[in-house]
């Protein structure tokens, strides 16, 4: 005979993935990942040519100032693209102002001209016009009205008589050691703390999907049985103490099939962009991943991995068991859906203060109150390794969340199985916290 | 065998269930009657195990009812139990599956309960689409799937039309030849007088009657003469014992406090013109009104 354990887990297990909603969501999911990786792709497809270049007309009246701009300019681009490409098309021009008002009052909507005088100025030493058809984007501004100070800067230095010699030591950048009093800290670390400090939220936000996910499958389900009265039939053959943790059992398995999932499609997503956008504009994102993978394995962070990543999956494990654990005991209280759903918003609201705190991690940095927080049970699989990334926690840290994570669940599984075992045949709201604090003192 | 001895339960300072005893044999089918709110549920459930007693003991074939044995209890609640997302085959694959049942066993008893009650084309369908009658069916099928050596039924005839109300009573009759002990309670007197051998009534948790329902039926003393022709009801109805006199369609129905009553009213109609005079046995429901004071089918 199988064992009813095994059974019930299989069942509830099945109830989810074998449906057709499961299938078309994870469709949905995986052309929305596949959709978010390839963006730019995309919009490249629907949204026309994003080649075009700006074409910038100069008239030098100065007569020395155009190549010094376009020097300026060619660097001042070069530092904002990290491709190194220019997408200007700089003309030197001698038409009138007029002749060019023409050119521009012509040009397409989707293109961008603009005409740039560069006149002298014995007070300012230069002082510079700029016209276009209409409003130019952001960026453009700023690109220009910093290689245009640059150039004054330039001309203002050679105007000054100063030697060459000088002159390449005014412009050559400032040489800054950086000196740590830890021995073992070093700036490619401390580089890599802040690209991490970006990209854990990201890394972290399918966790706190899944948890929702988890909280809602285990309260539907168990609402589904009790409302129907088909708990009495299932309770009358099985345990409390069986259906619950087969319930609690199926929802872990049921997220990390999801969160594998997850990790395919991403992994899909990227092969596509392999495939389709190796030559995208934009920097392939795999050369990305890869460069900052080898950054990261290459640091000091990459070696504290070894250990980061698995204490952290399983901080994260702990935590979903306790999530579903607290899922089935609160959704065993209620009589519908409804109240479920009213109940599990303060769940929720916890989750995601824990995220919210896991972005500001990096902002607060030392705060007593968010290294306290990361103890929290329930919340310290999302910030504890955020801390941990940023330096602020060891090992020692997590191991005591993960600890802490251990006694929540005994706890759980010790108390809370007794509110189950009363609240899975109460369909009764009257007096339910009486019957609950009486059932905790049994 | 099923013995219920003493049983008390208390929800909290209400109790429930006020030391009920009764003895249920194989192959006996039992009715537990009582009003709303009278502790047949409680009661139910305390058999099946979902709540214990405050005090007593329930054991089946001298055993505690626990999960050891619960494999071969079949139950059927007041409301609907099924699980209306599945359909009609996950449905008792399910539940035979809890039953300690083989897949083949499964399928197997499913086709013939299926077709015995004429919803074998349901087999496929889920749950919520079907009819009330029939989604009552299933549940009939699933409580039954496992032949189970004791059957609770909480009114089992709720939703069902006299066709099928017949087809239950049979299925429930051949399952107690086969020697299983069935409980049921319903609201339909005249279900319970069918089959039932033995009763006992509950009123706010306390047995208020109980026996075998010819020997109740005997010691009722009260009885009913039903009798045809022309009637002086004044005279009648001035004989010592006669309770009550109700004209119904073409006959009188003449309510007494004893058998020996019947010989007067007899001897004061002889001489008139009288097609019909018939002493009869009151019925169930005229006993249950009279033992609890309040209409059950109301």
């Amino acid at each position: 005979m199988k064992s009813k354990l095994n059974y019930l887990i299989n069942i509830s297990l099945k109830r989810k993935i074998k449906t057709k909603w499961f299938l078309i969501a994870n469709i949905l999911i995986a052309v929305v990942i596949a959709g978010i990786i390839n963006i730019d792709n995309i919009i490249n497809v629907f949204g026309g040519d994003f080649n075009n270049q700006t074409k910038l007309y100069i008239i030098d009246e100065t007569d020395l100032t155009y190549e010094i701009f376009k020097s300026e300019l060619e660097e001042t681009g070069s530092f904002l693209d990290d491709g190194g490409k220019m997408n200007y098309e700089i003309i030197k021009t001698d038409k009138t102002h007029d002749e060019l008002k023409e050119i521009l009052v012509n040009v397409k909507e989707e293109e961008t001209s603009i005409v740039i005088t560069f006149t002298h100025s014995e007070e300012n030493v230069l002082d510079v016009s700029i016209l276009t058809k209409s409003y130019i984007d952001l960026m453009d501004t700023q690109v220009l009205t910093s290689a245009i100070n640059n150039t004054k800067t330039t001309i203002a230095i050679a105007n000054s008589n100063i030697s060459e010699d000088v002159l390449a030591s005014i412009y050559n950048p400032v040489n800054i050691e950086r000196i740590f009093l830890e021995e073992e800290k070093n700036s490619e670390d401390e580089n890599m703390e802040m690209i991490m400090t970006t990209v854990f939220p990201i890394v972290i936000l399918p966790f706190f999907m899944l948890t929702i996910f988890l909280v809602q499958m285990i309260g539907a389900e168990v609402n589904d049985e009790k409302t129907t009265r088909g708990m009495e039939i299932i309770i009358s053959n099985v345990s409390p103490k069986t259906h619950f943790f087969a319930k609690v059992v199926a929802g872990n398995l049921f997220v990390i099939i999801q969160g594998l999932l997850l990790f395919l499609y991403a992994g899909v997503g990227i092969i596509i962009r392999n495939v389709i956008g190796g030559d995208s504009q934009t920097a392939g994102i795999i050369t990305e991943i890869g460069s900052m993978a080898s950054s990261v394995i290459s640091s000091n962070i990459g070696s504290s991995l070894i250990y980061i990543v698995p204490l952290t999956l399983v901080l994260m494990l702990l935590t979903f068991v306790a999530y579903s654990l607290l899922a089935g005991i609160l959704a065993s209280m209620t009589t519908n859906t409804e109240d479920f759903q009213q109940l599990q918003t303060p769940i929720m609201i916890i989750s995601l203060v824990g995220y919210y705190l896991a972005m500001m991690a990096g902002v607060f940095k030392g705060a007593i109150f968010i290294k306290v927080l990361s103890f929290v049970p329930f919340i310290s699989a999302i910030l504890s390794p955020s801390l941990m990334v940023l330096g602020q926690i060891g090992v020692i840290e997590i191991i005591i969340s993960i600890i802490l994570t251990i006694i929540t669940i005994w706890i759980l599984i010790k108390y809370g199985l007794r509110i189950y075992k009363v609240g899975i045949l109460n369909y009764s709201a009257k007096d339910l916290w009486k019957k609950m604090f009486k059932a905790l003192k049994k | 065998m099923l013995k219920i001895e003493n049983v008390t339960k208390y929800y909290g300072d209400f109790k429930a269930v006020d030391n009920l005893s009764f003895v249920v044999e194989p192959g006996e089918i039992f009715g537990l009657l009582g009003v709303n709110g009278a502790g047949k549920t409680t009661t139910f459930r305390m058999i099946m195990g979902l709540l214990e007693p405050t005090e007593g003991t329930i054991t089946l074939d001298g055993k505690p009812i626990d999960y050891s044995v619960t494999d071969h209890i079949g139950f059927l609640t007041e409301e609907r139990s099924l699980l209306t997302k599945l359909t009609v085959l996950e449905q008792c694959e399910f539940y035979g599956t809890l039953k300690g049942m083989s897949n083949e066993k499964i399928h197997e008893r499913l086709n013939y309960l299926l077709e015995k009650f004429g919803v074998l084309e349901y087999k496929n369908k889920k749950i919520k689409e079907l009819s009330k009658g029939n989604q009552q069916k299933i549940q009939f099928i699933t409580a039954i799937l496992n032949e189970p050596k004791l059957l609770i039924l909480d009114e089992p005839f709720s939703g069902l039309d006299p066709f099928n109300v017949e087809l239950f009573k049979n299925e429930i009759v051949e399952m107690s030849k086969r020697g299983s002990m069935i409980i049921f309670s319903s609201h339909r007197m005249e279900h319970v007088e069918l089959f039932c051998k033995k009763i006992v009534v509950i009123m706010r948790g306390s047995s208020v009657l109980e026996g075998y329902l010819t020997d109740i039926k005997d010691k009722y003393r009260k009885k009913n003469i039903l009798i045809k022709g022309n009637l002086d009801v004044d005279a009648i109805s001035k004989i010592k014992g006669v309770i009550s006199i109700e004209a119904l369609a073409d006959e009188y129905l003449v309510k007494i406090e004893h058998n020996n009553v019947s010989n007067e009213v007899f001897k004061a109609i002889k001489n008139t013109n009288i097609t019909k005079f018939v002493v009869e046995e009151p019925s169930l429901n005229e006993i249950f009104v009279s033992k609890v004071g309040e209409s059950y089918e109301k």
